[in-house]
């Protein structure tokens, strides 16, 4: 209990960045934990507790995000082209433009390299260092550094247009 | 670093273009603080160990019954498999009452299975052959000894005994058919002729006329070869 309690909204984070829905996070958190329990035996004293906490829980919500990915693919395959929706984003409060300059970096975000994606989110949104993101993927801190600065770069030239930056 | 930033324009450009990039970073950092906000973090954990009870119990219950029975969910879970097998079981079936009625072959078998009256009608069908063979090859027998007589002896008299020596064994085997079947009239013309066969074994050398004109004395007064045709008639017949 001590330790969701610890590390349960951590977690929630890492599940949200990638999957972008509350209940699927929620899902990818019970999810993780209860893999958590079972496969306790296998963490390695030494190594980084949260490091490997947060790898079972990018590995979770990866999977879910592909398998919500294939039912929503199956779905659209199977309903007549009326009945899926065209613009799926939720409506949006606020300012207008903020709100679609956010849906434009969600969306770079998303198209970035795998790896470069996970550092990043674990960089900006998990707030992690660099030695616990290299931790959490079995990395170097060098490769991470490279990797972030990489994903940087990609989202510098997708959202020049947007943020009105020269490429 | 800073120093650099500070005189430089195009490091300065860069940094500004980053800086703004990044800040995009806390707009979706407060949408997952948002999310988060919304969640009862105190309520989770109970949730969690809650799952993981449930979890572990439904393991160790299942678990046993799943090991021994595993190849047998794995066929519930596939379709293919289980039709597969549904389709080898109908075909044992079918295969099994095909071979089980009975066929076109079958009336071929019927005749292990005889009855003993059956049975009795043809070993009383086989006496009936051998002994009309029987009197017609005597018949012969005679009939040659009398033409015999007339042309002289054309056919050695060793001859006429070694056929008589073998129309008589089969009178030995034929007796047992005669008797048993009540075919009285039929043995006592095979009897007679039994009697006259013995005596022609006997000779070694040629009958003289006189010998062959006794034993023809005999045939005759007897009516033997008119009662061999007329025995012959009646089993002909079937009487």
């Amino acid at each position: 209990m001590t330790i969701i309690r610890l590390y349960q909204q951590k977690v929630f984070v890492m599940a949200y960045s990638i999957l972008r829905d509350r209940e699927d996070a929620l899902d990818a958190v019970q999810e993780t934990f209860l893999r958590l329990y079972q496969k306790a035996g296998l963490y390695k004293p030494g190594n980084s507790f949260q490091g490997w906490l947060l790898q079972m829980a990018k590995n979770i919500s990866i999977d879910s995000y592909r398998k919500h990915q294939m039912k929503r693919r199956e779905w659209e395959t199977t309903k007549p082209i009326d009945e899926i929706p065209v613009a799926a984003e939720p409506a949006r409060t606020g300012d207008s433009a903020a709100a679609d300059l956010r849906s434009a970096f969600a969306r770079s975000v998303e198209t970035l390299a795998n790896r470069q994606k996970m550092v990043f989110i674990m960089r900006h949104y998990n707030e992690l260092q660099f030695n616990e993101i290299s931790e959490a993927m079995k990395i170097s801190i060098g490769t991470a550094k490279s990797l972030h600065f990489k994903a940087v770069q990609n989202l510098r030239k997708r959202l020049a247009p947007v943020l009105g930056i020269g490429s | 670093m800073a120093e650099h930033i500070e005189k430089c324009p195009e490091c300065r450009a860069e940094s500004g273009a980053i800086e703004r990039l990044l800040a995009q970073t806390e707009a979706v950092r407060s949408e997952i603080r948002a999310a988060a906000a919304s969640v009862d973090w105190d309520a989770l954990p109970g949730q969690i160990a809650d799952r993981v009870m449930s979890a572990d119990g439904k393991a160790r219950r299942v678990a046993p019954a799943e090991r021994s029975r595993g190849w047998l969910a794995a066929l519930r879970m596939k379709p293919v498999l289980v039709g597969l097998v549904a389709g080898l079981v109908v075909g044992a079936a079918a295969m099994y009452f095909a071979l089980k009625a009975p066929g076109p072959g079958a009336k071929g078998n019927a005749g292990y299975y005889a009855s003993g009256e059956f049975l009795d009608r043809a070993e009383l069908e086989m006496a009936r052959r051998n002994t009309l063979d029987y009197l017609e090859k005597s018949q012969y027998v005679l009939l040659d000894v009398f033409e015999s007589a007339d042309e002289g002896p054309v056919v050695p008299a060793a001859v006429r005994s070694e056929r008589a020596r073998d129309l008589l064994q089969r009178k030995q085997y034929l007796n047992g058919q005669l008797e048993r079947f009540q075919m009285a009239k039929a043995k006592a013309i095979c009897d007679q002729i039994e009697m006259l066969f013995l005596e022609l074994s006997q000779i070694d050398s040629e009958l003289t006329a006189a010998e062959i004109g006794k034993i023809r004395g005999l045939v005759e007064e007897r009516q033997l070869l008119l009662k061999i045709n007329l025995v012959k008639k009646e089993l002909q017949s079937g009487v």
